[in-house]
């Protein structure tokens, strides 16, 4: 089984991803936007979330067998993906993977450290376009400059409407195409944003626990 | 003289140096530290790895010759071994002026 979902907040997946496991569905693999289940006995699972890319091989695979070693099974993730599930094992060992505040808040500064990469990434993308004269704000004002069919405007009801609609997308991809870039950066500030809220709030437990 | 930055370490990074003084991989480490601290700091494996991954930056440890394909071995640093000597004075005499003061 397939589920389709996107989460910004670790906490809020893991206890997903748990429910999923007390209601029989184990969770196996990730793939971009989906989560893949296979039907399991249901259990009272508790599958954990890090946020780690590793550089080399070694790394990652010396990051997995201290996990293994200490009781936690590497469910999904691989050397790049950041994203690492680990399934608690056997009831012997840590109910977490995480000992300390300090290192609990730190997954989700990782997090925002890519974010912030990534928006760095696309910022001289945007300044290309903005710097270019691809993005035409005119057409905001005269959609109609969009639309390149012959005498489209002098056509009148069915043949206008069968010819408008069929344009329509072609116009769109047109005309905003540039703008799928800042929607990217403004999506990833969001994220980011997120990321960096709950690192703090993460960090603040401390305070509130002691 | 001005202290080290580093100091004092804290109770986890004490006991992970202090554990590294002969050369282990991660899971032993986590052994250690809890059999030294006689029970009192148990790590999980996220945070431990973490602490490592920082220490290796530091310097205060680095990674030495293994025999496992899969696990790496770590050492304390010369530096480390400095630090961890430094933060002993430290608490010796913070234990030397409490006794003294307590009497």
């Amino acid at each position: 089984m397939k589920k389709y979902k996107f989460f910004i907040n670790f906490d809020k997946e893991e206890k997903w991803l748990n429910d999923m496991a007390r209601q029989g569905y184990l969770f196996t693999k990730k793939t971009l936007f989906g989560y893949v289940f296979e039907p399991h006995k249901p259990e009272n699972a508790i599958i954990k979330l890090d946020y780690r890319i590793f550089k080399r091989r070694g790394d990652f695979e010396d990051y997995c067998a201290l996990f293994e070693d200490s009781g936690w099974e590497h469910i999904a993730g691989t050397k790049s993906s950041g994203y690492q599930y680990f399934k608690k094992a056997n009831n012997q060992g840590s109910e977490d993977i995480f000992s300390d505040v300090d290192s609990k808040a730190g997954r989700y500064k990782r997090l925002s450290d890519m974010w912030a990469v990534l928006v760095c990434c696309f910022t001289p993308v945007m300044s290309a376009i903005i710097s270019s004269d691809v993005m035409d704000l005119g057409v905001l004002r005269d959609p109609k400059t969009l639309y390149q069919t012959p005498g489209l405007w002098e056509l009148n009801g069915g043949a206008f409407w069968s010819a408008f609609l069929f344009e329509t997308p072609f116009a769109l991809f047109r005309g905003l195409l540039w703008a799928f870039i800042p929607a990217i950066i403004l999506i990833y500030l969001y994220f980011l944003y997120c990321a960096n809220k709950q690192y703090k709030k993460t960090q603040e437990d401390r305070i509130s626990r002691k | 003289m001005e202290r080290d930055k580093h100091l004092p370490l804290t109770e986890t990074v004490y006991y992970i140096l202090l554990a590294l003084v002969e050369p282990a991989h991660g899971y032993l480490i986590m052994q250690k530290v809890e059999e030294l601290s006689g029970g009192q700091v148990r790590m999980a494996a996220g945070t431990l790895y973490g602490a490592i991954e920082n220490l290796v930056k530091l310097k205060f440890i680095q990674p030495a010759a293994s025999e496992d394909s899969r696990r790496k071995v770590y050492a304390i640093t010369n530096k480390g071994l400095d630090m961890l000597r430094l933060d002993l004075e430290r608490m010796k005499h913070m234990i030397d002026v409490t006794t003294d003061r307590l009497k």
